[in-house]
This record gives C-alpha cells, sequence and structure tokens, in this order.
C-alpha cells in the first residue's frame, strides 16, 4: 500500500476516515473522497482490467473516466467507470473482461495476434463462403463487449429526474464557469451551474501556485482562489449547483440534459436534469491529447492532470521514478510539483522546441531535473507494467532509455467542445492553439475558458465573466424583462470587460504534435476499441480518407469513453498521413449522450401513468386479468381460460356486464355543432332524432375510416357522440382541424373521463334493468337504437342507449363517473337470481366478432375505407351544407377492383382459428385475417379477413399463412356475414 | 340495498378523521395524524368545476365574476376560481366545496366529473412539481394566479399557481379522472423527500383564507 500524503491543503479527501470495499473477495481500505480507482490504486491495484479486443493490460490514465481502461464491475453493475465514482463502504468490486485475472489473463495471448484483426477486418473476412459469417459472428459477439449483465438483473437504488428551469445554465465548474454563474446571477438571474466533478474549482483546484504570474493576485494560490469563488457560487441566492453532474446533451432552445450522482444525504443515486433555459455558457475546459507512442497505453503511463491529481488531490504518488514527455506548461508543473512532493523525475522531454514558459525553465533548473527540448516517448517497456520509457529525438535519429515506473505523457491540450458541436456550434481548425473551436456560436449560447485557448489565469476569469454577462443579456432582451435603460448598462458593462480583456494575455500556441516517430503496431489512438495508429494507415490506404468514415471502420471513438481518447488525434493524425491534400483536419460528430451513463437513470421514477376506468378496482376484486390497451388498462378478461368460454356463453344465455367506459365521449354544442358533424361524418347528421342513436364513421381525407361510434341529439344544436377508445385523445383537434377556414361558431368538450359506461348484455338484460327503474324499458317504449335520459333512484342521471355490438338485448348506460361504482352494484344486485357475470374485452371480441361488427384497427388498418369495411351504407351522397371528409376519395374507389374487401370465413374441416394477422396467399399475398376464433356459438372456427375482391366471393377457398407454419398451410371458406343472428333477432327483440 | 354514494377518483393511502357527506361524495376534511406538516396534498375532486364555452367570453360572468382577458391569466374572488384556457373557453373552480346553482346557459358544462382535482400546498411545492414536470413555476413574468395547460407526470393537466409565498405556496391542479390513481402514486413519491401528506378539506380551506 503506498504511503498518502495527509496534509496538502488541496486534498478532497479525508484519511481519517476509512471506507471499507471488497475487490475480489478480500477487504480493501480507502479513505472517503477515494473514487474506487484512486482506493485502488493506494492498494497497490496497477492492472485494473484487459482491453476489449487484445486483453492487453490496462490502468489509471485519466483519472476523468476518459476511456474504458479503468472500467470495472461494481456491485453487479458492469462498466461502471471507476475513476468517477466514489468508493462506499461494503462496495463490491471485481474486474472485468479477463479470463482468469487481470494480472493473468489467458487470453492475454490475442495481442500477439494483432495481425490477423487489420482494420474493419470483420467487414472483410470471414464472408466467404456464406456459411461462415454465421459461425464467425457467434464468437466475435462472444468475444466482443465489455462485462457481463444477467438478463434478470434488478437495478438497485433509486433513480430520480428532476426539470428545473433557469435563466441562465453554466455547463463546468471551474474558474470561467463560477464566474459567469456570478456575474449573471448578480444581475438578478437564476442560474444553475453544472460540474462533472465532486466539488467546484476546475483546474484551479489542484493547483498551489499559477506559474504563469508566480502567484495569483494578492498572492492568492489557485486552489485557494477557486474555493473562494465556489464559497461566493454556493451562496449565492439566485445559483442552484449541481455538483458531481455530467451533462449529456444540449439541444436547441437551451435544453441541457445531465445526469447527477447523488451523495450520502442525497435520497437518490443517480438522478437525471433536464433545464431548460434562455441562454447556455459553455465553460467545460480542456482535457490532455494523449501522446501517440508505442504501448502509450500499459499501466504506468498516466496524463500530466491524472499524476498531478492523484497527488494534490487524493495524496498518492502515482511512482517512485518518472519520465515526463509533455507537449503543454502543466506538464512542466506538475513535474515540478511533484518533484517537490517528493517523486523523483529523471527527465522531462518536451516536444516544443519554444514557447515554454521561462519561469517554470528556471523551477526545473533549480530542482536539477534534467529538461530535453524536442524529445519524446518512443516506446513504453514492460510485459503488464511500465519499468522502462525509451526517449528519442522527435525526428528519431537519437534515444536513449531510463529505467522508470511511470511515464507522464501528453501531446498537448484539447477543448471539451462536444456541448457545442450538440448544440449545432459549426467547429473549424484554430491552426494557432491547435483547437477545433466554435466558428459559427448557436443563438443565446456562449463559451468561456480555457475551451478557448486561455491559459492565463486572469484571462480565463475575465472570459467567464463576459460570458455571464452576454447571457445575462440574452435574458434581459427577451420581452418581458425588456428595458432599455438596464440592458444599455449591461451592454457597456460587457464593452467594458471586453476591453480589460484585450489588456490581458490571449490564446496561448498550442502543440501540433501527434505521434512520436514509430510504425505504430501497438501504438493506441483508441484505448476503447483497441485502435492503433497502423489500423488508421490500413483505413486511410483502403481509400477511407475522411475522419468520420475511418473512425465508422476502425471503431476509433465509438467506445464508452464516447471519443475522449482519440477525439482529436484522430483526425489530427489523418490530416498529417494525407498532408499532400493540404485539408485542415476535419473533426468527427459526438451524440448524445457525452458521457455514459445507466438506463436507469434516463429512466428515473418508475411511475407508469395508465388511465382506470371507475369500476378498476372492484374489477380486479371480481378477478378480472388485465391488459393495457392505449392509455387505458382494462379487464380483458374474467378467469385464467383466455378463450372466455364462460364468459361468451353467458351473455349468449344469460345476462353479463361489461365496463365500457373508456369509450370516447364529447359534448359538442353551438350554432354550427351540425355542420360540424355533417363535415366530419359520412351520414346525414341532420336525421339525428330526438331519442335515437345514430350509428356512422368519420373517415380521413382518403376515404379511409378513422373513427366511428354513436351521436345523439340532446337539444338543438347540442349533440352527445362517442368515438373509439384510441381516438378519443384526438377528436377535437379533428374537428377544429377540419373546420379551420370555416369560422364556424361551435364548442367541443372532452367528456370521456366524466361518464362511465356500462354495457348490460343478454337475453335477461331487461329484467335486470327493470329492477332498478321505473322507466318503461319494453321494447316498444325503449326500441334498438332507441335512447333515453331518466334518473335512478332519484339521484342517478343516467343516458341509456339500446344498442347490439355483441348481438344480444343490450343497454349501454352512461353515468357520471362518480356514480358508475353505485350503479354497476345496484345491477349487479338486481342480477343476483340471473346469476349475473362480468365480461370482459376478450370476450366482448369474440362476440362481436361472431356478428361481424368491425373493431376499427382490428378489421382496419390505414388504409382501410369505409367500403372496404363494408360500411358504404352509413354514406351519404346528398348531403349539401358541407363536404364531407373523404368524400370525394370514396368516389374514386368506388368503382376500384384492386381495393381489399372484408369477407367472412370459416376453418376447413373444423380446423382451429387462424391467428388473428395470418397472410392470406397463394403465389403472393393476398390478404390477411384480422380476427378470427373458435367460436363457442357456432361450434366452428369463424373470422373476418381483408382480402382482394377476387377472392371475396363466398365459397372462395383462402390459404393462410402462419407465422413459423413451415410451410404449413391452413384453410379456410369465405361465407356470408354475420354468422351468429344473421337477421338481429335478438339484439332488437 | 346499495348505498348511493359518489367516488372520488383519488385515494390516499391514509385513514379519514373526520368526514362530512356531502351530495353524495363523502368528503374528507382531515386525515389521522395529518398535523401540520410542511408540505399536503389535498383531493378537491367532489369541488364543482365548470367549462364555459363562447365566442364572446366577455360578455359571461361566471357567478358575477369577469372572467380575465390574457391568456392563462386566472382570478380568484369568493372562493371561485376563473382561469382564461383560450380566447373562447374558460374553466371555473367553485372552491367553497359548497354546491353552487348552476348557471342555465348552455355555454356551460359542467366538468366536475371529467377529472381529479388536487392541490399541492407547502414550502417546497415547486420542488416536488421539478420532479414533475419541467414548467417554470417561479418564471417572474407570470402574476399568481396563473394557469398552465401542460403535463405534469407525463399527464396533460391544468395547473394553477395560486401562491408562491414560501411556506404559503401552493398549486391547484386537474387531470383525466383516469389519471387519479397514478398521479396520486407519482406525487406523493416526488414528494417523499419533502415530507409530503395527506390532508383533508379543512388544511385547504384554511389556506385558502391566507390567500
Amino acid at each position: 500500500m503506498i504511503t498518502r500524503i495527509n496534509q496538502l491543503p488541496t486534498l478532497r479527501v479525508d484519511p481519517a476516515n476509512k471506507v471499507v470495499f471488497d475487490y475480489k473477495g478480500k477487504d480493501y481500505v480507502g479513505v472517503k473522497g477515494d473514487t474506487v480507482a484512486t482506493a485502488l490504486y493506494h492498494n497497490d491495484v496497477r492492472i485494473f482490467g484487459r482491453s476489449l479486443k487484445y486483453h492487453r493490460p490496462r490502468g489509471l490514465y485519466s483519472l476523468d473516466g476518459e476511456c474504458s481502461n479503468t472500467c470495472m464491475e461494481i456491485d453487479g453493475i458492469p462498466n461502471v467507470r471507476t475513476e468517477n465514482t466514489l468508493v462506499k463502504q461494503g462496495m463490491k468490486v471485481k474486474e472485468q473482461n479477463v479470463k482468469g485475472s487481470a494480472e493473468n489473463d489467458m487470453m492475454g495471448f490475442i495481442d500477439k495476434l494483432d495481425w490477423m484483426m487489420p482494420a474493419g477486418f470483420y467487414y472483410r473476412t470471414m464472408h466467404k463462403p456464406a456459411s461462415l459469417w454465421p459461425v464467425a459472428m457467434k464468437q466475435i459477439r462472444k468475444a466482443a463487449g465489455l462485462g457481463v449483465l444477467s438478463p434478470d438483473f434488478e437495478m438497485p437504488g433509486k433513480f430520480d429526474q428532476i426539470f428545473p428551469s433557469a435563466d441562465v445554465v453554466v455547463i463546468g465548474g471551474g474558474p470561467a464557469g463560477m464566474n459567469a454563474a456570478l456575474a449573471a446571477a448578480d444581475k438578478g438571474l437564476r442560474v444553475i451551474i453544472m460540474e462533472s466533478r465532486p466539488w467546484l474549482g476546475g483546474f484551479f483546484d489542484y493547483r498551489t501556485f499559477d506559474y504563469r504570474d508566480a502567484q495569483y493576485k494578492n498572492s492568492k494560490p489557485l486552489y485557494s482562489r477557486a474555493r473562494e469563488l465556489a464559497s461566493k457560487v454556493e451562496s449565492h441566492a439566485n445559483i442552484r449547483v449541481f455538483k458531481h453532474t455530467s451533462v449529456v446533451g444540449t439541444y436547441t432552445n437551451n435544453l441541457v440534459t445531465g445526469f447527477q450522482i447523488g451523495t450520502e444525504n442525497d435520497k437518490f443515486n443517480e438522478r437525471y436534469i433536464e433545464v431548460r433555459a434562455k441562454s447556455v455558457v459553455v465553460a467545460a475546459g480542456c482535457i490532455e491529447r494523449p501522446l501517440l507512442f508505442d504501448n502509450n497505453e500499459r499501466p504506468g503511463v498516466m496524463q500530466v492532470a491524472c499524476v498531478h491529481r492523484l497527488a494534490k488531490t487524493y495524496g498518492l504518488l502515482a511512482g517512485e521514478k518518472a519520465v515526463f514527455s509533455v507537449g503543454h506548461d502543466l506538464g512542466l508543473e506538475a513535474a515540478v510539483d511533484l518533484f517537490d512532493l517528493g517523486m523523483k523525475i529523471l527527465c522531462v522531454a518536451d516536444v516544443r522546441e519554444d514557447g515554454q514558459n521561462p519561469y517554470l525553465m528556471i523551477e526545473l533548473a533549480k530542482r536539477n531535473i534534467p529538461y530535453l527540448k524536442g524529445w519524446v516517448a518512443s516506446k513504453a517497456h514492460g510485459s503488464k507494467l511500465v519499468n522502462k520509457v525509451t526517449m528519442t529525438t522527435i525526428d528519431g535519429t537519437i534515444s536513449r532509455d531510463f529505467d522508470c515506473d511511470l511515464v507522464v505523457a501528453s501531446a498537448g491540450l484539447t477543448p471539451i467542445n462536444g456541448h457545442l458541436t450538440l448544440a449545432h456550434a459549426t467547429l473549424r481548425y484554430d491552426s494557432h492553439t491547435n483547437f477545433f473551436v466554435a466558428d459559427k456560436m448557436p443563438e443565446k449560447t456562449h463559451a468561456a475558458g480555457r475551451m478557448l485557448g486561455l491559459e492565463d489565469s486572469l484571462s480565463i476569469e475575465i472570459s467567464g465573466k463576459l460570458a455571464g454577462l452576454k447571457a445575462a443579456l440574452d435574458c434581459k432582451l427577451m420581452p418581458q424583462s425588456y428595458g432599455n435603460t438596464e440592458t444599455d448598462a449591461l451592454k457597456s458593462e460587457i464593452d467594458s470587460f471586453t476591453a480589460q480583456s484585450k489588456e490581458l494575455p490571449g490564446p496561448a500556441r498550442g502543440s501540433k504534435f501527434v505521434t512520436a516517430p514509430v510504425k505504430g503496431r501497438k501504438t493506441f489512438i483508441c484505448f476503447d476499441e483497441d485502435t492503433t495508429i497502423k489500423n488508421i494507415k490500413q483505413a486511410i490506404d483502403m481509400g477511407f480518407d475522411v475522419p468520420e468514415l475511418i473512425k465508422r471502420f476502425t471503431s476509433a471513438g465509438t467506445g464508452p469513453g464516447q471519443g475522449g481518447i482519440p477525439g482529436h488525434n484522430l483526425p489530427l493524425y489523418v490530416a498529417k498521413y494525407l498532408a499532400e491534400s493540404g485539408a485542415p483536419p476535419k473533426p468527427t460528430n459526438v451524440r448524445p449522450p457525452l458521457v455514459p451513463t445507466l438506463i436507469a437513470t434516463y429512466a428515473g421514477s418508475k411511475h407508469i401513468m395508465m388511465k382506470r376506468t371507475p369500476m378498476d378496482e372492484m374489477q380486479r376484486a371480481d378477478g378480472g386479468v388485465f391488459r393495457k390497451i392505449g392509455v387505458w388498462e382494462r379487464a380483458r378478461y374474467f378467469s385464467d381460460d383466455f378463450s372466455c368460454k364462460k364468459e361468451i356463453e353467458n351473455v349468449r344465455n344469460n345476462v353479463g356486464m361489461l365496463d365500457g367506459s373508456t369509450l370516447g365521449k364529447f359534448r359538442i354544442h353551438g350554432p354550427d355543432a351540425l355542420k360540424v358533424l355533417q363535415r366530419v361524418y359520412v351520414s346525414d347528421m341532420s336525421k339525428v332524432k330526438t331519442g335515437r342513436v345514430k350509428y356512422s364513421a368519420m373517415c380521413n381525407d382518403d376515404g379511409c375510416v378513422i373513427d366511428d361510434g354513436v351521436v345523439i341529439k340532446l337539444g338543438e344544436n347540442d349533440y352527445y357522440f362517442t368515438t373509439s377508445t384510441a381516438r378519443a385523445g384526438a377528436t377535437i383537434e379533428w374537428l377544429r382541424y377540419h373546420t379551420r377556414f370555416d369560422g364556424w361558431d361551435f364548442y367541443v368538450i372532452n367528456l370521456t373521463d366524466s361518464m362511465g359506461v356500462i354495457n348490460l348484455s343478454g337475453p335477461n338484460a331487461r329484467k335486470v334493468l327493470q329492477k332498478i327503474t321505473s322507466e318503461d324499458v319494453s321494447n316498444s317504449a325503449f326500441p334498438f337504437s332507441g335512447y333515453k335520459e331518466f334518473i335512478i333512484k332519484d339521484t342517478i342521471p343516467v343516458k341509456a342507449m339500446r344498442l347490439g355490438f355483441v348481438g344480444e338485448l343490450s343497454y349501454e348506460f352512461h353515468v357520471p363517473s362518480s356514480y358508475m361504482v353505485s350503479l354497476w352494484n345496484m345491477l349487479k344486485d338486481a342480477g343476483k337470481e340471473f346469476n349475473i357475470q362480468n365480461f370482459g374485452v376478450e370476450a366482448q371480441n369474440v362476440l362481436r366478432m361472431e356478428k361481424c361488427h368491425i373493431i376499427l384497427g382490428q378489421e382496419s388498418e390505414q388504409r382501410t375505407n369505409l367500403l372496404d369495411l363494408g360500411l358504404g351504407f352509413l354514406w351519404d351522397r346528398t348531403k349539401k351544407d358541407a363536404k364531407t371528409i373523404g368524400a370525394v376519395a370514396l368516389r374514386q374507389a368506388e368503382n376500384d377492383p384492386t381495393r381489399f374487401r372484408l369477407v367472412g370465413f370459416e376453418m376447413e374441416n373444423n380446423g382451429r382459428a387462424a391467428r388473428d394477422g395470418a397472410l392470406i396467399v397463394d403465389d403472393k399475398v393476398r390478404g390477411y385475417v384480422c380476427t378470427a376464433r373458435d367460436s363457442f356459438s357456432l361450434n366452428k372456427a369463424v373470422g373476418m379477413a381483408l382480402v382482394e375482391s377476387h377472392l371475396a366471393k363466398v365459397g372462395t377457398r383462402l390459404e393462410i399463412f402462419e407465422d413459423e407454419c413451415g410451410g404449413e398451410r391452413i384453410y379456410g371458406t369465405v361465407v356470408p356475414m354475420p354468422f351468429y343472428d344473421p337477421d338481429g333477432k335478438r339484439m332488437k327483440s | 340495498m346499495v348505498e348511493i354514494k359518489r367516488y372520488s377518483p383519488v385515494a390516499f393511502k391514509a385513514f379519514p378523521k373526520r368526514t362530512e357527506a356531502r351530495d353524495n361524495w363523502t368528503v374528507v376534511l382531515e386525515y389521522d395524524g395529518e398535523g401540520q406538516g410542511a408540505n399536503c396534498l389535498v383531493d378537491l375532486s367532489h369541488i364543482t368545476r365548470l367549462d364555459v364555452q363562447s365566442s364572446n367570453l366577455d360578455a359571461i360572468t361566471p357567478f358575477g365574476i369577469t372572467i380575465p382577458q390574457g391568456l392563462c391569466d386566472s382570478v380568484l374572488q369568493d372562493g371561485v376560481l376563473i382561469n382564461r384556457m383560450n380566447s373562447i373557453q374558460a374553466s371555473v373552480f367553485c372552491l367553497s366545496g359548497k354546491r353552487p346553482e348552476m348557471p342555465a346557459e348552455s355555454s356551460y358544462t359542467e366538468t366536475t366529473e371529467v377529472g381529479m382535482c388536487m392541490a399541492i400546498i407547502g414550502k417546497d411545492v415547486f420542488s416536488i412539481t421539478e420532479k414533475l414536470t419541467s414548467l417554470d413555476f417561479m418564471d417572474s413574468a407570470k402574476i399568481t394566479p396563473f394557469l398552465y395547460q401542460a403535463p405534469m407526470s407525463h399527464i396533460p393537466c391544468q395547473i394553477i399557481t395560486l401562491s408562491r409565498d414560501g411556506a404559503k405556496s401552493g398549486i391547484l391542479f386537474t387531470a383525466s379522472r383516469g389519471y387519479g390513481k397514478d398521479m396520486v402514486h407519482a406525487i406523493m413519491d416526488a414528494g417523499a423527500e419533502f415530507g409530503l401528506k395527506p390532508a383533508g378539506e379543512d388544511r385547504f380551506k384554511s389556506w385558502l383564507n391566507t390567500l
């Protein structure tokens, strides 16, 4: 176990507070504030796992989870980024993608077979003969992927979501982000700041001095300045701080999404955050651009900030003897700092020929640290861990070896500009900074800080302040808060800070160095996908000349690191390799989520929002088996027998009750209400008579049926109508849309939930009804298609209709939802002597199918028109007041012989019913089965199908093809419809 | 003999301490252990609600109150809350809990049965709502009371912000009756960390009197 440096003022761990966790079955000890990765490192774990393809050993590299090197299984969850996950008491940690152990992986030999796996090998090999590919694919799939998750795995923990609102959202809690937040908040705006680390401070947080000014203004070390800013931000009433929150997406209209990892005081493990702001400041800073050399991902090779932060934030020295190979001043600063902490620095190689900060050069010299200008690491040695590094001049002419256990390597810096890309900023290559910078910023989005190439501390802070003020101006210019004086003052403040910023150092010149002079067989440009420089060369040599295509072909940048490691080097390397074209480097695309997170976090709270009818609880108590049907949960069956034999027979022979409350119900009224009905229904709605129910259908402009239902006249220009369950949500919009140019005066109100519906059906239905009302419900007083309004027990108002959907004597009661349970109980009580039973949606489906009554969506799809279904009789061709929607198309379709026809069929030889959706075929597909069931009323299997018109004639044999029938067809014969009670005597009696 | 009762779409996992029968509803006035917690959820599904629709809304004064002219503006007067939904429609809530005499004009439709109606009251109302909706209740451009017609917990709602005044904060909302059970589940879950508890109508009335 390495000794922790406990006295640093920059520490973010509490060395006195021990945390015991389990690694591979043994107890390990970390401290509070440690990540899993730092705790393991503290316990001398150097190899965290094996790489995806070649099973190469992998260890700490960035400390910010920029690659999959340190992804491990934690508490059963694979691919957890241990560099970003705080260690907790009792955590169980395992290595992944190993056969054996990370130290001794039996699959490690694959590393020597890299010659068999050139770029895109799975696109190009194993495809001939064709029979080889399925076998090879299975093996590749078996080998591919990191981590294993059982299909039965249940995600532990609490996942939540919030949708906070803000005027300004700031991405990044470093010095620029904090200044931006303060500047906007001081203007009275509501600000949200999102920071991926568990604390604010950014790259000031771990640094004890600023080498550019020797000391910060007023002799304040940078970490101290960071904490001062953080304190101001966290105590500001207008700023809401989300720490340990990674932004995963930025979208148009300033929508920013992220996820936050909960602390022990939070009620969630992770939560999804979605912020809609008026303006966005992106101050996400920079990451390091990896240095490309042989074995550049061997455990023991780390980035500058990784080593520096490991020491200053966590109190851990990454090694004893280090060699630095860097391309920026932060590398020199780290070498000085780590030397002072006791690390032996064998040499510092700098790829830059000039531009180094002289103050740092002096500090290196003071410490007798050898400085090799124009040198670079070319190869790390050691089979599992680094034990030596070869350094060479950048032209490769001279080499020297150094025995060491740590190689600190970094080619340069690169801005984290994924947030800008997602927000549709256009990036261009800037040769001064060697960055991809935003050429055109999205509206109301501002960038600040290091991502602009700034390195000077004061420049960074002022850029943040400016961005915050510009964001404030965005908000103040919005109509509701418009005020000339205020905005003018803001503009002059912006001008003043702009002038100040011009006095300070601007963007620094960036290192353009990409790769050491190596052949590249073991030089990894993407750690996640084991993509080497050689692979990139292979892809380019095969004709791929655009980084985006090379990325696809080689997989570079498509792993969990989301392009963090190769994102910048790939286009630079491609541009270098294709130098003769002279084109500037082109960045590759990024997509959300910018940072990998759990699907459980996106799922959030597990609330299933479904509608329930007023009878829901009672029907469950009665044994109802519920299914989700559209937005509703409905009782589909009332026993384990899903053929519903008893339910069906009870309705045919006795009396049953169905809860039909999900039907759409509407009131339409106003002087032009009838005109609207004439427009949307195919029938002549002026013929709707008081006391009668009118059944009709609505079509779309193509004549295809979209809805059916009944219409009742309540009074002059006042109607009540029903729609199918599925269409209820769209009905008002449909009416308004199709009358939008008419200026008609009408009003519609959705009463779907307001009225419950009870369907009382069966030969004994009238006898039951008679027991609860004094109303004359005889066949003459209340005939088929009749409508009555009455009040039951002087209390419950009922709209009653005589309908016959299931083909029996039926009543449909529309009753205020709050009274549904009472009326249901009254009918149940009255029906006790007949042994009244519930029936569910499936029984209703069979009953109506026997009667050949259609259900839209079952006997129709979006191309099925009114005539196809045999409902042409509903269409009134003589309506004058309004143009009926779909009438023109129906006229054209009337004589079209190519259209399908709805037919009834029975199965041959008393066979079972065909499955719904089965195809009607000969040598081609000729139609499909809509609904077919074994009919207990008819003692045979019957169904309805939509078929080509030449198959519609009674007696035609239908050949039916079902999924997985293995070539064995079943057959039916077209028969007249309806199958049951063709004269309708039962429902009309 | 079946007792005729009206049932609310909303049910809480709490035991009613005091109830009152009103127009066949069993209105819970207070729940057992309700106390004076910081945040509470009240079922008001029994209160009478109406929609009024007319191309000349200015000419209509429900219960003598002028309908606000601005889109999504609301007015609370004499226990009646009126919300301007669009150019031809307003919703009317009779918050007193007593059933008023219904206006006879055909421009009115009673909507009491259409939806559940609940109030969330307390200092953490907007911390709870931000877990359920992205609506900006604290938008300084809006003056209480105001109406949102937008989703909460993915369900289309009418939400009226009645107060944003610290512990006196509160909203009233309606949504399709069928979502009652799942909506209560979602809200109680969102409010658990803030100690959200069911409360009876009395708590709502006391709060309403302070506005």
